[in-house]
């Protein structure tokens, strides 16, 4: 038996929200960077659903480079997180007002 | 038309002096300014004479491609209306550096380069034949005078300069819609003479109508948008107040006879009693508030919302006598007032005060500034053998024979005229001084006499001889009037076959229709002229 | 999938950036003290060759690496302008970084690797490639705005412009993601095919469209998700400023138009009416929150989103007509902005007060009195921004709002001149300043311009451009016409 596309659709969707509103109301960047990490890996579902669902392999090839690009984006992230961290000794995103939002 | 360039040598020729200005040493920068503003002065002066009266065609063509792909070209061309208009400028602007002789200490080079660089564009203005190329120096002037009013104005002047700047940019994103849209109606072209011969439908004309009132009319400045007016001439130097009334506001009525009469006859006629009525208002207005002002300053440039009243009535009169004589005010205008305001920066020189109370009893210590102040004052009052005698008669004549009332409530504005600028004479000539109010002055320098005196000079050749003037622009204001009074049926339809063939065809087809119907009307205005003569 | 060696050719230029941006990474630590110079020559050197091959490939519309990439005049010309901006960024910082005694070798490694980042974004033909371009970009950009380690305002941007990126990037993402469901397909031109025979008929599609629009508006600065513009452009160094301001802008808009253009070209209608509304927003916001700005980078931040709003307004008309003298007038724009923007933002690096910059409208004060080169300068970024003629800034509006008419919508030119009148408001004020002040401060601390002659030749390629477009624009006019004939 196959679980119909719509599913994973389903499934992507919620985790995607999850990260949506999880960026928007955490107010510590490490949190906000780990809802980032699930919009990403909904971006993933989708795209294996997808492939599976057209035969098609560009989906899967997507998601190599998505997985790695994210990588890279939390090596970047978290270094300016801890240069942040070292001049500031917070991390909650209410305490940056240097700056108006 | 082939042979020398004279229009691109006439505006460019400022600008490369401006740019020559940053090189010369200081102590000869006001004399290179001098030089320069003479020497477009005596290039102008040539063109009055081969200027070819006998034809309502633009003259002096000068043509090439500039931007193809919105097929935006450098035209220019000379007619009867711009011509006079060009001369008066070049003529103020060798006033302009000499009043501001002494006058400027500060900056004095950015100071002179910034009138060259004003001048480049106002002539710019007057000769543009492409509408583009005309919005380009339309707005390009802006910023100079911005800084002329802000950087060498009075104690207010940042409030009056913002407030010009505003003004005049919020009155012209407007224009560049309008322009836009005639591109796209008129068949893809920016050439103002082809625009000037489609017809566009009532609708869309009312449209551009409006864009280009909001324009002009804040130019011009005409009531109720003028309030930037009294405070940019009080707040500029002298040089900058002349150059504000003497061309920038005619740049507003010229708009209105170049573009909104020709391109939009339609709705001209539609809207002409809301242009008389406002005509009538500021000219009342302005001679009312005018009244009660104790600056000079302020007491001109109310009286520059009247006089300009005038201009707008006349041009709205689609006939003969109402446009020449705008045209003719328009000059009048220009050299009366700004004879006026280079009297008020004089004194102002000397005793630091603009008011009327301050400088009371000139006559006795500075008997040849009372004489010609007298004798600009009476100009602006409009007495017979003056030049504003000539063009308010005539904007009078044609509104008489379009209504009899409005005729008489403008001629309201010329009794009130008499009575402000009488009572300032009255004070500041031949008042009794307060004797601790005033020291020794010194009567007029050389310099200032230089400045003053060919302006007297005009302003009787022109009340006087009227006529070298009107003749040169008669054909070209016979053509506007053909556009906005439309012609008998059949000969319209035949005019709008000859006119996509080709161009000049059209046009002297379109003059030729004319003249016979314009011979009693022209012949009227003959007898009107001739009638003020000794 | 085909790979051919010839493939390698044609991406050049964007091998030699990389290799450069290597270079300059392995030999800054090596190099001591002033022969650190030798990094600036070596990026420089890099972008001229670079600029001289893509100039070799103005031609047709070659797609290699089995349709990752496409070689073409589109791309070109949004290369030759990234290379442009890039060189003035690196000789601007030659001198920016010495003022604020910033010795960082990876800055230009940095630079060359957004550099490249962007090339991958305006010649990319998928949307793989786009994504991979884009976070290359945007990585290194998070770094460069951090950079003034010592400068908590500085990290802060940096942290804040990381978490609104990668939140966006998620959003682009998910967008791709829908749009490959909808359409089977993550290049453009076989979307583009698909599109053209079903229409909108498919939900997915309306859905990866948003986010799409979504995603590029993040990196559009375009209003509501502009947020993170003016804090991330305040508190940058100000080199870096410029560089997001103008490369990072224009590499967007070049992968964005190509999206939406080429590859959703069958959906004009649906999303130039998104746009539309993003356009209003952006021009009201943009212009009107501008007015009361006091420090000049977030005044240039504010300008800075306005202008993505004119060029919208090329985009919006370019969705209502036929033929591409829409997309032409929006390339035009974004290439006459560049010099205007980044040379006012060359003025404001430079403006020192004492050891640091002087960045608030204040610091301006009688600076014609001072410093009467720059003032006259500034003058004349400053009425270019404005749309004033004769300057490029006017050139540009008077494409865009052209084409708005040619589109029918003479309303939204007209919404779009009323809001640069008032624009002309902030820009004059900044003139105001300058020119009918005087200087309040006579010290030697007081605000000053510290010329040198690299900032000398980023002004004069500035102002060069700016009035020489202004007077005479056919060469990039016609340039933008060949570049957008192949997004049909």
């Amino acid at each position: 038996m196959t679980v119909p596309v719509s599913y994973y659709l389903i499934l992507s969707a919620i985790v995607f929200l999850t990260g949506v509103v999880g960026v928007l109301i955490r107010r510590n960047i490490i949190a906000i960077l780990l809802s980032v990490e699930l919009m990403l890996n909904a971006t993933n579902i989708n795209f294996v659903a997808f492939s599976d669902h057209l035969q098609d392999l560009g989906g899967q090839v997507f998601v190599f480079f998505a997985l790695t690009v994210a990588a890279a984006e939390v090596a970047v992230g978290l270094a300016i997180i801890i240069a942040l961290h070292r001049s500031s000794s917070t991390i909650n995103i209410e305490e940056f007002n240097l700056l108006k939002w | 038309m082939t042979g020398f360039p004279w229009l691109t040598v006439l505006i460019f020729l400022p600008l490369i002096g401006a740019v020559v200005l940053f090189t010369v040493k200081d102590s000869s920068v006001r004399l290179v300014a001098l030089g320069i503003t003479v020497a477009d002065l005596l290039i102008s002066l040539p063109l009055w004479w081969l200027f070819d009266a006998s034809s309502g065609q633009m003259q002096f063509v000068e043509f090439a491609r500039w931007i193809p792909t919105l097929s935006i070209n450098y035209k220019l061309g000379l007619d009867g209306i711009s011509l006079p208009l060009i001369i008066m400028t070049t003529v103020l602007m060798p006033l302009c550096v000499l009043i501001s002789w002494h006058a400027i200490e500060t900056r004095v080079r950015s100071f002179m380069a910034m009138l060259l660089i004003m001048e480049s564009a106002m002539i710019g203005v007057f000769c543009a034949l492409d509408f583009v190329l005309f919005y380009v120096f339309w707005e390009a002037m802006l910023i100079p005078m911005y800084l002329l009013i802000g950087v060498w104005g009075g104690p207010n002047r940042i409030y009056a300069a913002i407030k010009f700047f505003l003004y005049t940019l919020a009155g012209s994103v407007l224009l560049l819609v309008g322009i836009l849209v005639l591109y796209f109606q008129g068949g893809h072209t920016f050439d103002i003479l082809q625009l000037s011969q489609r017809s566009y439908g009532e609708a869309l004309q009312i449209w551009i109508f409006f864009a280009f009132f909001a324009a002009f009319a804040v130019k011009v400045p005409m009531f109720p948008f003028h309030t930037w007016l009294p405070d940019a001439h009080v707040e500029a130097p002298t040089a900058g107040s002349v150059l504000l009334a003497s061309v920038l506001l005619k740049m507003g009525t010229y708009g209105f006879l170049r573009f909104s009469l020709p391109m939009l006859p339609d709705a001209s006629r539609l809207f002409t009693p809301l242009m008389v009525a406002l005509s009538i208002v500021a000219i009342i207005y302005g001679a009312y508030m005018a009244l009660a002002q104790a600056d000079l300053k302020k007491l001109i440039a109310y009286s520059s919302v009247s006089h300009m009243g005038f201009v707008t009535l006349g041009l709205f009169m689609f006939n003969i006598q109402g446009i020449e004589g705008a045209v003719m005010q328009m000059v009048n205008h220009g050299i009366t007032t700004g004879g006026l305001f280079l009297c008020v920066g004089m004194i102002y020189e000397r005793t630091h005060s603009r008011q009327i109370a301050d400088n009371i009893g000139l006559t006795k210590p500075m008997p040849r500034y009372a004489t010609l102040l007298v004798i600009f004052a009476l100009s602006s009052l409009g007495l017979p053998g003056t030049n504003s005698f000539v063009g308010e008669f005539m904007v009078l004549v044609g509104t008489f024979l379009w209504s009899k009332i409005a005729a008489a409530l403008a001629s309201l504005g010329i009794i009130l005229a008499a009575a402000y600028l009488l009572w300032m004479i009255q004070r500041v000539a031949f008042g009794i001084p307060a004797a601790h109010v005033l020291p020794k002055l010194r009567d007029l320098n050389l310099r200032e006499m230089v400045t003053l005196v060919p302006l007297a000079v005009l302003i009787f050749v022109i009340g006087l001889f009227p006529n070298p003037v009107l003749t040169r622009m008669h054909m070209s204001v016979e053509k506007v009037i053909a556009r906005v009074i439309p012609l008998p049926q059949e000969e319209t339809s035949a005019l709008n076959q000859q006119v996509p063939s080709s161009t000049q065809q059209g046009l002297t087809a379109n003059v030729d229709l004319t003249i016979s119907r314009g011979t009693t009307s022209s012949r009227l205005a003959d007898l009107s002229t001739k009638e003020h003569r000794p | 999938m085909t790979f051919s060696v010839g493939d390698l050719f044609l991406i050049l230029p964007e091998l030699l950036v990389i290799t450069a941006a290597c270079v300059v990474l392995v030999l800054d630590p090596v190099l001591r003290g002033p022969s650190k110079d030798s990094l600036v020559w070596v990026s420089l050197g890099t972008l001229a060759i670079c600029m001289g091959l893509t100039a070799s490939q103005v031609s047709g519309p070659t797609a290699i690496f089995s349709g990752l990439v496409i070689i073409d005049a589109y791309g070109a010309f949004w290369k030759l302008l990234l290379y442009f901006v890039t060189g003035l960024t690196i000789l601007l910082s030659y001198s920016y970084l010495k003022e604020e005694r910033l010795y960082f070798g990876e800055y230009y490694g940095f630079i060359l690797l957004a550099l490249a980042g962007m090339m991958v974004m305006v010649s990319a033909d998928d949307l793989l490639t786009i994504y991979l371009g884009t976070e290359l970009m945007s990585l290194s950009l998070y770094v460069m705005t951090g950079l003034k380690r010592e400068e908590p305002r500085s990290l802060e941007a940096s942290a804040k412009y990381f978490v609104l990126g990668a939140f966006s990037s998620g959003i682009l993402l998910y967008g791709i993601s829908l749009l490959y469901g909808a359409t089977g397909s993550t290049r453009l031109p076989e979307i583009a095919t698909v599109i053209a025979g079903q229409g909108l008929s498919d939900p997915l599609l309306l859905f990866s469209t948003i986010l799409l629009a979504v995603g590029f508006g993040f990196k559009l600065a375009v209003v509501p998700f502009h947020m993170w513009t003016p804090d991330v452009y305040q508190g940058a160094p100000t080199s870096v400023t410029a560089f997001m301001a103008v490369a990072s802008k224009a590499a967007s808009f070049g992968a964005f138009l190509r999206v939406f253009i080429e590859g959703l070209g069958g959906l004009k209608a649906n999303w130039s009416a998104i746009f539309l509304l993003l356009c209003i927003a952006t021009l009201l916001i943009g212009n009107i929150v501008a007015l009361i700005q006091t420090n000049v980078k977030r005044m240039l931040a504010y300008s800075s989103i306005a202008h993505a709003g004119y060029a919208l307004i090329g985009v919006v008309a370019a969705g209502r007509m036929e033929g591409s003298s829409g997309i032409a007038s929006v390339l035009l724009y974004l290439a006459l902005y560049t010099f205007m923007t980044f040379g006012a933002f060359a003025i404001v690096a430079m403006l020192r007060k004492g050891n640091i910059e002087g960045e608030e409208i204040e610091d301006f004060t009688g600076l014609s009195k001072r410093h009467p080169l720059a003032a006259l300068l500034m003058l004349i970024f400053m009425v270019s921004l404005a749309g004033i003629p004769p300057t490029a800034g006017f050139v540009g509006k008077l494409y865009i709002f052209k084409s708005a008419v040619e589109a029918g919508m003479t309303w939204l030119a007209a919404l779009g001149l009323i809001f640069a009148a008032i624009s002309a408001y902030f820009y004059l004020r900044l003139v105001m300043v300058m020119y009918m002040r005087e200087p309040i401060d006579h010290s030697d601390t007081a605000p000053h311009v510290v010329m040198s002659p690299t900032l000398s030749i980023v002004l004069a390629c500035t102002v060069a451009g700016v009035v020489i477009f202004g007077v005479y624009p056919n060469p990039l006019v016609s340039f933008t016409m060949q570049a957008v004939l192949i997004l049909k």
